[in-house]
């Protein structure tokens, strides 16, 4: 066969990129608990699906004419299908220099880069596996001059957020630039122990405030997914991350052009669940298990919980019902009552653009007894994080289920509703609402009545009682003030077809979704 | 036989312990209910087993993710 020596050649220069940093580095990442950016990619595409872009990309040495070594380049990435989807794939090679950027004539990926423009050109989700550290102040020194912040734009992973799923993983120490890409995702997550995000890591924060912490103090998943909520996800391993990946890709459209995929369920649509009717105690102070609840109506094993560890006063999860993608936003009484705070009210917000951004219809199972109050919550901006979700509420198109299961008071609960849309509200007999619950708002409005009379706490007592005759939800859907009531038995298969109902608008509604005005 | 821990889900105080060693109890049941935030938070079995130990008492502080109960499944 005719061009021999140069297809030799280009099968040298394909196995010196497989080959990566050299077996010592990829030892050392092993050691470490991390797969290398090849195992990655394998682990999480279709077998055989990844067909690699800029293979050749490195550092030639030459010693004459005669090339001895190509180091590849820190980054790989390309086409791939993820149970037969096509996916734009990258990330950071850690096995050659710490996957610090390479000196090509364009960018690979990690900020900006082909990956990026293949995503956005064909109207793909792109998948980040992040393990770099960032710029280095050693590039002046190569270059001459210092650089710009910006030379590397942002924009097309901006605009990326408005086109197609984004999703990032966390598998390294991600600091600075990759720290900041990893945030800008529709979807993001991390692997327990052996991965760490921050803005800058121990050594820079050490010179820069003398706190002394080691890199999982400073960025790991306690901080990162627990406290900070700026990685959605926690994965146990590296292998639960990629199972983690495909599953959310899985409710997802490919873009925004398009309807996110149904599957057909054998989870019958008439399924009536018995424990449903007795779920919400009788008590009123008695808190119940409101993921149990979710599970007894969406598609059986259909749910997949966004951002589980924060804002724990919130449950966000996509879900099926009867195969339709749905994204539930629900309170959970286990926690402060379900009352609204910052972390909540920032997760409902995050949810609600993301289901809007890719026409996912909305369930709110309603449970809130209003923002969190307090000297805490107050200090902490409560108001602000909360009127943002009401503003995004506000301004939602996908269609908008509302199910109050228990308690919907005040601004928090009227997050809840979309006014805008149809309100279509629906209610279990175990609903109340109002502009604040009885307790409190009766020491309020009766103040002086209450302060007057012979037994004070008696006269309060005997006021909420009354109060509280006129709250059955029975009164209030007499009234039309709200759309319906439900046997609790009856919620899978009246929310299956209002979501089936829904596909026809959803379908009317596709592309971008522009945004007008100043979120609060 | 497999052991498995159930965890309280919050940060509060043990109210009342409504189930004992020994006891059959399956995913779904109600084993004891803590106190906090004025609330009275279930904790529930999010297995089938016989349990084995309680490792709290009534009026015991705990702490969120705090194992609470094991159960030997069945």
């Amino acid at each position: 066969m005719s061009w021999k020596r140069s297809r030799d050649e280009l099968d040298k220069r394909r196995r010196w990129a497989e080959a990566q940093g050299g077996a010592a580095n990829v030892e050392r990442q092993h050691a470490q608990g991390r797969l290398t950016i090849r195992e990655r990619i394998d682990g999480l595409v279709d077998a055989g699906s990844f067909q690699e872009i800029g293979k050749l990309t490195g550092a030639e040495a030459y010693v004459g004419a005669a090339l001895k070594h190509v180091t590849p380049a820190p980054y790989v990435m390309g086409l791939a299908e993820i149970n037969g989807r096509p996916v734009a794939v990258g990330g950071e090679d850690f096995t050659v220099r710490g996957g610090t950027t390479a000196r090509l004539d364009k960018r690979k990926g990690g900020q900006g880069g082909f990956v990026e423009d293949l995503a956005h050109q064909y109207r793909i989700p792109l998948v980040n596996l992040i393990d770099g550290a960032g710029g280095s102040v050693t590039s002046a020194k190569s270059r001459g001059h210092t650089v710009f912040p910006g030379v590397d734009s942002f924009d097309r992973s901006i605009d990326l957020m408005g086109e197609v799923p984004v999703v990032c993983a966390v598998l390294g120490s991600a600091a600075g630039g990759p720290a900041g890409r990893a945030i800008l995702s529709h979807w993001s997550v991390m692997v327990k122990d052996t991965s760490q995000i921050f803005a800058a890591g121990p050594a820079v924060v050490e010179r820069s405030l003398g706190q002394k912490l080691t890199k999982e103090e400073l960025g790991g998943s306690a901080v990162a997914v627990d406290k900070a909520g700026s990685i959605d996800n926690l994965a146990e391993s590296e292998e639960h991350c990629f199972e983690l990946i495909q599953q959310f890709l899985s409710y997802m459209p490919q873009n925004v052009w398009e309807l996110p995929p149904t599957v057909s369920s054998d989870d019958p649509v008439d399924r009536c669940e018995d424990a449903l009717g007795s779920i919400v105690p009788e008590e009123r102070r008695r808190a119940y298990d409101m993921r149990r609840l979710i599970d007894l109506i969406v598609d059986t094993g259909s749910r997949f919980d966004v951002q589980p560890r924060f804002g724990k006063a919130l449950i966000t999860c996509l879900a099926r019902l009867d195969g339709r993608v749905v994204g539930i936003i629900a309170n959970n009484p286990m926690v402060y009552g379900g009352a609204m705070d910052g972390p909540a009210a920032r997760k409902q917000v995050r949810f609600i653009e993301m289901c809007e951004n890719f026409h996912i219809p909305l369930v709110f199972l309603v449970d809130v007894p209003g923002f969190m109050v307090g000297l805490q919550a107050e200090e902490a901006g409560v108001l602000r994080d909360g009127m943002r979700a009401v503003y995004v509420a506000s301004q939602a198109t996908v269609p908008v289920i509302t199910l109050v299961i228990r308690k919907c008071y005040g601004m928090a609960g009227m997050a809840t509703c979309h006014k805008r849309g149809l309100e279509y509200r629906l209610a279990w007999p175990s609903a109340e609402w109002g502009s604040l619950p009885i307790e409190g708002g009766v020491a309020v409005a009766y103040r002086r009545e209450i302060a007057a009379a012979p037994d004070p706490k008696r006269r309060e007592r005997e006021l909420e009682e009354e109060l509280r005759e006129y709250s059955s939800p029975m009164r209030a859907a007499a009234a039309f003030g709200v759309e319906d009531m439900l046997d609790p038995r009856e919620t899978r298969p009246y929310l299956c077809r209002l979501v089936k109902l829904a596909q026809s608008r959803l379908g009317t509604d596709l592309g971008p979704k522009p945004k007008i005005g100043v979120r609060p | 036989m497999a052991k498995e821990e159930i965890q309280s889900e919050v940060t509060g105080t043990v109210w009342k312990i409504e189930s004992k060693v020994g006891d059959k109890v399956s995913d779904g049941d109600t084993l004891m209910i803590l106190e906090s935030m004025k609330m009275e938070i279930p904790v529930i079995s999010t297995e089938d087993g016989t349990i084995t130990e309680i490792l709290v008492k009534e009026e015991d502080p705990v702490a969120e993710g705090q194992a609470v109960v094991v159960i030997e499944l069945d």
